[in-house]
Order: structure tokens, then sequence, then C-alpha cells
């Protein structure tokens, strides 16, 4: 297939994820692999850390609930796909799926999906550098509930000019 | 003088309890000017404003970036989707 019908999907959605529907719209004949990573709501965090400019303890997540600037997220999901276009070439379709509204613990809310020829092709590490390029430079927040109360998170990726 | 809309996400709509607003703003006013200007009309937007990202027209801006006419303006907190 010409490279330039290569499909890219990118959403910001209140429905739930369908990973079966994606893979298929992003798998082409020529499509021997895809790399897949999804991120879930945790309702129990163990780890002591840092996440996104916060310092956390142990603690329990009731829901998060998410929102977007859809238009510029969608804008943004574009063009996370072109910059994972022009640093491997190999992909062939792209799917980048955020969720958004209240979702609860075990729920998938984001996925981004690269598939390609072969495995070995680099298709992990785009689909890894989709992830994290979502969470710099698409406009997406969440707030996290938990029992005793609730705060927004906020990122701490600062975009530079043209980005 | 024209109006600008401006479009509030996350912390910023929480703590200006609204989601938009429209401004009068001078020709050629920078995103600098309009911070001021935004910290006039709503106070509580002041503690957030030193890490908060600024779009106009769905691109990043930056504190020197002058607004065009009919601009659509959003404020928010570094992204935290995933």
């Amino acid at each position: 297939m010409n490279p330039s019908l290569f499909p890219t999907i990118v959403s910001i959605t209140e429905d739930e994820i369908d990973l079966n529907i994606l893979l298929d719209k992003i798998t082409l004949t020529s499509t021997g692999a895809a790399a897949i990573f999804t991120g879930m709501v945790r309702g129990e965090t163990s780890r002591t850390g840092q996440a996104q400019g916060i310092n956390y303890a142990p603690h329990e997540t009731t829901y998060l609930e998410y929102e977007a600037y859809k238009p510029m997220a969608e804008e943004k999901m574009l063009q996370v796909a072109k910059e994972i276009r022009e640093k491997w070439g190999v992909v062939e379709g792209i799917a980048i799926v955020q969720r958004i509204g209240k979702l609860y613990p075990r729920t998938p809310t984001v996925l981004i999906a690269c598939t390609a020829s072969h495995r070995d092709t680099g298709v992990f590490d785009a689909a890894r550098y989709g992830i994290d390029r979502l969470k710099e430079i698409v406009p997406v927040w969440k707030k996290e509930i938990m029992p005793d109360g609730e705060e927004w998170v906020e990122g701490e990726y600062i975009p530079k000019e043209g980005e | 003088m024209h109006k600008i809309k401006i479009l509030l996400f996350a912390t910023m709509r929480t703590r200006a309890k609204r989601s938009s607003l429209e401004l009068e703003i001078k020709k050629d006013s920078t995103v600098a000017e309009l911070k001021e200007i935004l910290v006039a009309e709503i106070p509580a937007l002041e503690a957030s404003l030193h890490h908060t990202l600024v779009s106009i027209d769905r691109e990043f801006a930056f504190d020197e970036d002058i607004i065009p006419e009919n601009a659509e303006i959003a404020l928010f907190p570094p992204v935290s989707g995933g």
C-alpha cells in the first residue's frame, strides 16, 4: 500500500475502547505485528514515588474523571502520529484513543497501537513513544477521586515553541 | 480593542468557577498582557498562572506571542492524560 494511505485513527471518546475494532482498522494485508499499549485506572497504588510532578504515598483511587480540550487534543494526537511516522517509517497503521469521563478502577483509559510488517521493526518503540508523547502534549487532564478527597492531577511537561 | 474567547480547563476551570469567558483586549496584545487582564478579572487564577499553558487556535503559545483577532484562546495546567 502507498504509505500516504496508511490508516491513522485518533479519537477522544466517552465510549468504551474497543481494541478489536481499532486493530481491524489498522491491520493491512502486509501487517504481521501490532504493538499495543493500554493504560487503565489503578485502584490501589502501592508504589511510593513521583508521577506527573506529584509525590504520592500508597493510596486508593475511587475513580478518575477525565476532561479534554477535544479539538486541540485530536490535533495533537495527529501530531504524535506524524512524529511516530517520521521516526519509524516502517509503521503501517496507528490508533491513538483517549477515553474521557468518569472511569473506575480496571477500566482502560487510553490505547495506542502501531502496526508493522514484523515485530523487529521498532514497532514496540513506536507505541512507547506514542504514549510518552501523549502524556506530554495532548491536552487531557484527570481528577483523582479518593475515599477521603479529590485532587486534580497536573503534569509537569512544558511544551516548547512548535510543539 | 477586540473581543476574544477564552476557554479554561481542569484546575483553571475549577478555580475560575467557569469554563469560558470573553474579554476585550487591545489590538496586538501579547499572551503575557492577556494573563494580566485575566488575573484582574478573576483573581483566583493568579496562584496557578505561573505554570499555566496557553494555546492560541489550538497551538501552544508563549508569553511574547501576539493574540490575533478572533483567536480561540485556552488556558490549562500541564497535561495529565493517559
